[in-house]
């Protein structure tokens, strides 16, 4: 029977122990709902998904006050956690997986197993689930929930577990007035330590009949439980035994046992006991000062953070911060960019969208990624500064993080590398979706000390205490690597042994140097350091972070923020910690993060975007492309040609008969060559394809020199595109475009000239019959006006010709030159359509990118 | 056990292959090539500083190099255990930039030579006062080892302070490795606050890959943590593989810190009693050599057949990037041919001059026309060629190399040499006419000019020059004609042939410049077995 009793004990200290997860939150949830306090369930769920960190100090008081019972429930069950000290020993054993599911069901067996006990048991059972905390808050709950209890009731049966340390010998004997006297020594230690204790306490007394009688219940359920531990005999605490015993009864379902559980069947019945319940308290005295009071109010803080209840968050913005800020802020206000950032963040979306399609998909992850940040960041809180501490293993960042906190909440120690996770630590609420973000679990968030210089100095900050990034535990630096991508402002923490290590400075600062004013080098452990020495290292360190570009922050100019410091002794702490204050107070970290990582966004593009000179289509580039093109469709030749047929033709129609004649004789003999034959198939590949395709290269390649490489490929590739079909269509252009085939055009003064010619002619014919008829004696010889008309005739004739011909010059020019102009301009025509004015867009395109690179990259790089 | 005495055969074969590393070459910036280059380069200079000199002089003194991060207190150790201030120390990293080695003055002469670390020049001050600064380097730039006698040390030991193998300076983080390798005995300083650090491991891999003689120093450590970081670094050691190793811890006192002053005897009295006694235990220091060396040679196996396969990989890259030119020039020029064939030059301009002849155009004019033709069309396959070789090289990592990156002016320089050997084709081919021509003797024969150009035309103008060909035909008769027209067009193939070679040639040749052969990777293999034959 005490074995079995203490088992159950186990049970219970284990929900506690556990980290807080999502089957525990179910768990709880059951259990209200069949203890009938349904009224509880919201805030039970969201105490439920909240994590263990000690949080909300403040707020968890008046939270309690505005009257949801569920929270006081949820301390009732610590109570019933905490008063079943018994099994405190055992459950330290070691947080036990999958226990929240079990030690719902458990408390759901419980409850119907004291059904008959009333309410009381079956609140204080109901928490059970929800209670699962960080584990070393957890042994604390416990301590304060009881000692209220104490408080509240007074009543002697209780076995407090410091109670039952003080008299671990005779348990049983001096329960009742132990009980009291320890009570009273609780509740005082309470007072001084904590007002809300107090207030809670205060309360409980007065306000909340139900809630007494939730707590009552669970101590007499605890008490009983104890009670059975200690002295199972009892008659007067028969209920509670009675509870007790019907506790361990659903336990050992299978589900639930896998978890070791060292004490719990081995426990002899008293003394074990006693040393259990004696150790938690010891624990809880030892870390009172810290998390203790952040306990308090940690399962409130749990709910608040819960993202599902935004009426819960109305709710605490009223109660809780209204008296500290007022009635401004409400909710976490979201982070909001100035405008100059603003728009530089849309030029980057834009850009990026710009050039979705000529760059691949790994040049613009980085910028993707800022964007994806900036505005997960933007829409979280802007009152929260997320800074985290990075350095090398063993410089002291956990022991910095402990002191800013004032608690030691990262474990430090001579193992290296100590810190495994990233812990983070809150100072103000609101920051959970921050967290979130960064993918800490719930169980490792902390609170702060609480104290008034702690909370208003440093209020708004998230202190992120990081893994190390050199040590040979390789995921240490993923996760670093990860973290430090979100967070708003790092702190370098390096050491006098470590701060010219090759891999922070070339893997870490050098990168990050563009974000040297959300920077902070601390160099701490200089209480190692003897006299001046301390002066020495610091300087070589601002010169090694000269060396890797990081602007420091001296002389009122923006920049990185050196400090020297030691963690140990607390010296220089201070100096930081008014630094960090005033750094987090001005609330603008989270944008020059952003901003400093659109600048190195920037600059990782610049080679894509940038230019080294003028890109463009120069006239000089458009009109060689028009002379090749002509080249390829042959206008040169086609005008000369042309020239000379139309030449050719004016000869030959003003020539003399007897030269046409002549000529006429001449030509039968030789067969025109090639002249028809290539005509007949002169449809096919008319224009020159090799010069068509050189021309296009050519202009390309100009049109692209000094292009980035991609939107210089793009921009060929443009012009590849346009110039299929190209030389085609020049064929079929050529063919339209030409002159006419067959004989020029003639023009009007040719029948003249023909008919001066055949005058000619005709004179020399009348002038040789008259000297013929003369010699034949038939006519009168006169041999004056014949030989005269013959002479006109022989002499004006080539005379005729040689004027038309003159006069032909010319025209036949013009002929041609219009013959090459109609050419040329064609296929000029056909080229800047389809590949100039594609290249010509494209680089518009480009330019038009280059201008949001601009605005971009404008704060910094100054490009263009 | 092994035992080392001097081997000639050994000796012989250690540097042929030595000679064998020290030609491999891996000029194309591959994935594998700056490591291929590293492990070259640490494997020549373990041969040269370490192995060769050893097993040419068993006798010489033990080195050991004193490695680690920086901070670790590496000066300060040396110091210590010689008793006095050889090596700067000081708060300011990284420290150590001028490594110093310190040896007997009996030993000197072992040192003061070339005979180890023959790429170092040496520093020797024997009348420096002890007291007085060290003296600032001159150069930063040259590479120095500063050598200190010390009566302190036993003879047969020497000591060296290395450079920090992390340092920020890169020349020191290589030197620092190449000093490591010139070890018999490796000692690793690293400190409490570094044990997990990454970079001091690799070394601790590379010495248990290496087989080497190795020791460890925990140093400063505070000695409230003394047995518990101990534990933990010993437990890390054993997860390494390498819980054999003889540990040293030495505690963080005041005096050690921050390069103040030496460390009291008593701190470093256990390692030095170790190095004592392995420096001047002939059986010890026996095995202490023996291991090391043996190590290096057994290490040979592997190492050898990496940079084989690096060389390997150099050559097939550089046999793909010759591929991509080959494919891309004989597919050039399989379109140039198929173009010929289809009488593309005959388009344009000459077609056009075509058209007009022999009316409207003379047959110069014809002849020019298509000369430059035929160098556009030559031109456009040489451009189109190196464009595909672009092309293809930009998938190649192998070809960023700086030397194959093609220069601006080669595209007007093969416009200019096309052109050339363009009008070179024309000149032969009027020679040609004028022969057939004068063949004919007799009256009335054609003009060669003439002659000339109907050839060139129906050479390049494929089936739509058929007119050119009876025209020729009239002029010199049926068999003139073809026999005139076999020597053209083989003229023509040839010159095809020429240019399209000579530019390939051009293209190929910074990457035949490069050198890449693939018998390297033979010869490293066959330097290896030689070698394992010999042991």
């Amino acid at each position: 029977m005490t074995a079995v009793t203490d088992q159950d004990h186990t049970e219970h200290t284990d929900h506690m122990r556990r980290t807080d997860s999502g089957s525990g939150d179910t768990g709880s949830l059951e259990h209200v709902g069949r203890a009938g306090t349904g009224a509880l369930d919201g805030t039970d769920r969201a105490g439920g998904l909240g994590h263990a960190s000690p949080s909300l100090v403040k707020e968890g008081p008046a939270d309690d006050r505005s009257g949801t019972g569920g929270r006081h429930e949820g301390r009732g069950d610590d109570a019933t956690d905490g008063g079943s000290g018994g099994g405190h020993e055992e459950g330290r054993g070691g947080h036990r997986a999958g226990r929240e599911e079990g030690g719902g069901r458990d408390g759901a067996g419980r409850e119907e197993g004291g059904g008959r006990d009333g309410a009381g048991v079956l609140h204080a059972r109901v928490p059970d689930g929800s209670i699962e905390g960080g584990p070393d808050t957890g042994r604390e709950r416990p301590a304060r929930v009881r000692d209220e209890k104490n408080a509240d009731l007074g009543q002697g049966q209780g076995t407090d577990p410091e109670y039952s340390r003080d008299t671990e010998p005779e348990p049983e004997r001096d329960r009742g007035r132990s009980t009291e006297r320890d009570h009273g020594r609780d509740t005082d230690r309470d007072r001084d330590r904590d007002g809300h204790a107090v207030q809670d306490r205060d309360r409980h007394a007065v306000q909340d009949r139900d809630r007494h009688d939730a707590q009552d219940h669970d101590r007499h359920g605890e008490a009983g439980g104890d009670g059975e531990d200690g002295d199972r005999g009892r008659s007067a605490r028969g209920r509670g035994g009675e509870q007790g015993v019907s506790v361990p009864r659903p336990h050992p379902h299978p589900a639930r046992s896998p978890k070791p559980r060292p004490a719990s069947g081995a426990t002899p019945p008293k003394p074990t006991t006693a040393t259990g319940a004696a150790t938690p308290a010891p624990a809880t005295d030892g870390e009172a000062g810290g998390p203790q009071e952040a306990w308090d109010d940690g399962l409130i803080a749990r709910r608040v953070t819960g993202a599902a209840s935004a009426a819960l968050a109305a709710e605490r913005a009223s109660a809780g911060e209204q008296p500290h800020r007022g009635p401004g802020a409400q909710v976490p206000v979201p982070l909001a960019y100035d405008g100059p950032l603003r728009s530089r963040l849309n030029a980057l979306r834009e850009l990026v969208g710009l050039s979705r399609t000529r760059l691949d998909s790994q040049t613009l992850a980085e910028a993707g990624r800022v964007l994806d940040e900036a505005a997960a960041r933007r829409k979280l809180s802007g009152r929260h500064t997320v800074v985290a501490l990075a350095g090398a293993t063993g410089s002291g960042k956990s022991q910095l993080f402990n002191s800013l906190a004032g608690v030691a909440i990262s474990e430090t120690g001579v193992r290296r590398p100590t810190t495994a996770a990233p812990i983070a630590c809150s100072w103000s609420d609101g920051a959970a979706s921050l967290i979130d973000r960064l993918g800490i679990p719930g169980r490792l968030r902390r609170r702060p000390m609480h104290s008034p210089d702690n909370e208003g100095q440093l209020r708004g900050l998230v202190l992120i205490d990081l893994p190390d990034h050199d040590s040979a535990a390789v995921q240490h630096r993923e996760q670093v690597d990860r973290i430090l991508k979100l967070v708003d402002a790092v702190i370098w923490v390096v050491d006098p042994e470590k701060y010219a290590d090759a891999m922070l400075h070339e893997r870490y600062l050098r990168p990050m140097a563009g974000h040297a004013e959300v920077m902070f080098i601390v160099l701490n452990q200089v209480d190692r350091l003897p006299g001046d020495a301390a002066d020495q290292v610091l300087d070589d360190l601002r010169r090694l972070l000269d060396e890797d570009g990081i602007a420091l922050g001296e002389h009122g100019e923006p920049g990185a923020t050196v400090l020297a410091l030691s963690a140990l002794t607390g010296e220089g702490v201070g100096e930081l910690r008014e630094t960090l204050g005033q750094f987090v107070a001005e609330r603008g970290a989270a944008a020059r993060r952003v901003a400093a990582d659109l600048d190195a966004a920037a600059a990782g593009l610049r080679p894509v975007y940038a230019t080294r000179r003028r890109a463009g289509l120069t006239e000089e580039a458009r009109e060689e492309f028009a002379a090749r093109l002509a080249d390829a469709v042959g206008a040169t030749a086609a005008g000369e040609a042309a020239e000379r047929a139309w030449l050719r033709n004016a000869n030959r129609a003003c020539g003399t008969p007897w030269l046409r004649l002549w000529r006429w004789y001449q030509g039968r003999g030789e067969a025109t060559t090639g002249r028809h034959a290539v005509r007949a198939q002169a449809d096919e590949e008319a224009t020159a394809r090799q010069r068509v395709e050189q021309a296009v290269r050519t202009v390309a390649d100009r049109a692209s020199a000094g292009l980035p490489a991609p939107w210089a490929q793009a921009v060929r590739e443009a012009a590849v595109r346009g110039s299929q079909g190209l030389p085609e269509a020049l064929d079929a252009l050529s063919a339209r475009a030409g002159l006419p085939p067959g004989r020029p055009p003639r023009p009007g003064w040719w029948p003249v000239a023909v008919l001066v010619q055949a005058a000619m002619t005709l004179l020399q014919i009348v002038g040789g019959g008259w000297l013929a008829g003369q010699i034949a004696g038939l006519m009168a010889p006169n041999l004056g006006v014949p030989v005269l008309l013959m002479v006109c005739g022989i002499v004006g004739g080539p005379l005729v010709e040689w004027g038309c011909r003159m006069a032909a010059r010319g025209p036949a020019r013009r002929y041609g030159q219009e013959a090459e102009r109609r050419l040329r301009e064609a296929a000029a025509g056909c080229g800047r359509a389809r590949v100039l004015d594609p290249v010509a867009a494209e680089l518009l395109r480009y330019r038009e990118v280059r201008e949001q690179y601009g605005r971009v990259a404008r704060s910094r790089s100054g490009v263009v | 056990m092994v035992t080392l005495d001097v081997r000639p055969q050994l000796l012989d074969t250690l540097s042929a292959l030595r000679d064998r590393v020290a030609a491999a070459r891996f000029p194309l910036p591959l994935a594998g090539a700056p490591r291929a280059r590293a492990n070259r380069d640490e494997l020549l200079a373990q041969l040269d500083d370490y192995l060769v000199p050893r097993l040419r002089h068993p006798e010489a003194p033990l080195l050991a190099v004193v490695g680690g991060s920086t901070g670790a207190g590496k000066s300060t150790l040396v110091n210590s255990l010689v008793g006095r201030r050889v090596s700067e120390a000081g708060v300011l990293r990284p420290t150590t930039r001028t490594p110093v080695l310190v040896c007997h003055p009996e030993d000197h002469h072992w040192f003061s030579g070339m005979r180890v670390l023959p790429s170092l020049t040496r520093v020797w001050d024997p009348d420096r006062d002890p007291a007085e600064e060290f003296p600032p380097t001159d150069d930063e730039h040259a590479r120095v080892l500063r050598v200190e006698t010390a009566d302190t040390l036993p003879r047969g030991l020497a000591l060296l302070d290395a450079p920090d193998v992390d340092s920020l300076i890169a020349d020191n983080r290589a030197l620092a490795a190449e000093l490591i390798c010139a070890a018999d005995i490796w000692i690793m300083v690293t400190t409490a606050a570094r044990y997990a650090d990454a970079v001091p491991w690799h070394l601790l891999r590379t010495a248990k890959e290496y087989d080497a003689s190795l020791v460890t120093v925990l140093d400063r450590v505070p000695h409230q943590v003394v047995s518990e970081v101990s534990r933990q670094y010993g437990a890390l050691l054993t997860k390494a593989g390498l819980g054999d190793v003889p540990r040293f811890t030495v505690p963080e006192l005041p005096e050690s810190a921050w390069g103040a002053g030496l460390l009291p005897a008593t701190a470093v009295a256990p390692l030095k009693s170790w190095l004592v006694h392995h420096a001047q235990d002939p059986a010890a220091r026996q095995h202490i050599m023996a291991r090391t060396a043996y190590g290096l040679l057994d290490s040979l196996k592997s190492r050898m057949p990496e940079l084989a396969g690096a060389a390997a990989a150099q050559y097939a890259a550089a046999l793909r990037l010759t591929s991509a030119v080959d494919s891309a020039y004989d597919s050039e020029h399989a379109r140039v041919r198929s173009r010929l064939q289809s009488g593309a030059v005959l388009a344009g301009d000459a077609l056009k001059r075509w058209r007009a002849f022999p009316l409207d155009c003379t047959a110069a004019e014809l002849l020019d026309a298509l000369v430059e033709s035929l160098a556009a069309l030559l031109l456009c396959a040489v451009t189109a060629a190196n464009e595909r070789v672009d092309d293809a090289w930009r998938r190649e990592p192998a070809a960023r190399a700086p030397e194959l990156v093609p220069r601006n002016t080669s595209l007007e320089s093969a416009e200019h040499r096309i052109g050339l050997a363009a009008r070179r084709w024309r000149r032969e081919l009027e020679e040609y006419a004028e022969d057939e021509v004068r063949v004919l003797e007799r009256t009335g024969a054609p003009d060669p000019e003439v002659v000339a150009a109907l050839v060139a035309t129906a050479v390049l103008g494929g089936r739509r020059a058929r007119t050119a060909g009876e025209g020729l035909a009239e002029r010199l008769g049926a068999h003139g004609v073809l026999r005139l027209r076999d020597r053209a067009g083989r003229l023509l193939a040839e010159h095809v042939d020429r240019v399209m070679h000579a530019e390939r040639e051009r293209r190929l040749a910074p990457l035949d410049a490069l050198d890449v052969h693939p018998e390297p990777q033979a010869e490293l293999i066959a330097a290896l077995s030689v070698l394992q034959k010999e042991r």
